[in-house]
């Protein structure tokens, strides 16, 4: 039986980016409140974390990096 | 008495200087991370001119980017950017163990993202081609903004396999680590760069 290697990165990147996602917005739930600049540049960089988990996550969907305009991509 | 005493006031006078430094140390820290961020823009903002004043978007002969498999290696830098973050998290609430261990799993997988993103780039050079300096706009944005982003996770990676040697060694303690506070918002900075190349290359 053979598998396309792009379903296993699939699969792999939209269970990684459901994991890295909660853990991401989990962590920002938690340090919400501590105050400080380290801390709301760490809430900062959380937050953007946790988009990018989601983008991967959606790559790895196929709703991005499909459209037209990046035909380039695969 | 004066022997025993000198160890003990050296050492406050050093901790009096940490505590006094530390925010000047931290602001002069995200100075640093704010030029780098102004560094990838520039390049970022270039890129993004040149493609859109051309005749069009991809240019002929450009390959196909592996959407999948790039996918797969930015989930693997974001989970080592929440591996690193519980790392400092751990470290504050004194889990030594828990802290080496995350430290360990942020490296891997920062390697693991350095090795994929070799993998990528033989897979373009060898088989499809794809040069630095042949391949256009698009040849010479790509390798330019990712091999920069590459070498800043390779010093990363570097700077993180430091941090564990010295956090085994007992050079920081819970209240004296600002070299892992720096360690860990590089490492997030690093992480959301790949947020916006992963974007810009291989999404729109």
């Amino acid at each position: 039986m053979h598998i396309d290697p792009a379903v296993i990165e699939r699969i792999g990147a939209i269970a990684g980016g459901i994991v890295v996602g909660f853990v991401a917005i989990y962590a920002l739930v938690q340090d919400w409140k501590t105050p400080g600049v380290e801390n709301n540049v760490f809430k900062l960089m959380l937050l953007l974390l946790g988009v990018g988990a989601i983008v991967a996550l959606l790559a790895g969907v196929g709703v991005l990096g499909t459209f037209h305009g990046g035909a380039y991509s695969s | 008495m004066a022997v025993a005493a000198l160890p003990h006031d050296v050492h406050g006078e050093v901790d009096q200087l940490y505590v006094e430094t530390r925010e000047l140390r931290l602001q002069g820290f995200l100075l640093f991370l704010v030029s780098d961020c102004v560094l990838f823009s520039s390049f970022i903002f270039a890129y993004l001119y040149l493609r859109n004043s051309g005749q069009g978007w991809p240019p002929a002969g450009v390959p196909r980017l592996d959407v999948a498999f790039a996918a797969w290696n930015s989930v693997v830098l974001f989970g080592s950017g929440a591996t690193m973050h519980y790392a400092l998290e751990n470290w504050k609430h004194g889990k030594f163990m828990n802290y080496m261990w995350c430290l360990i799993a942020t490296i891997v997988l920062g390697a693991m993202f350095l090795g994929g993103q070799g993998y990528e780039y033989s897979l373009l050079i060898f088989r499809d081609h794809l040069s630095w300096w042949g391949s256009g706009i698009f040849g010479a944005s790509f390798f330019t903004l990712t091999g920069m982003h590459g070498f800043h996770v390779f010093v990363g990676v570097c700077y993180l396999t430091v941090l564990l040697l010295q956090s085994a060694a007992g050079v920081y303690t819970r209240s004296k680590h600002f070299g892992i506070t720096a360690g860990t918002l590089y490492w997030h900075f690093v992480d959301v760069i790949w947020v916006v190349l992963f974007s810009i290359f291989y999404l729109i």
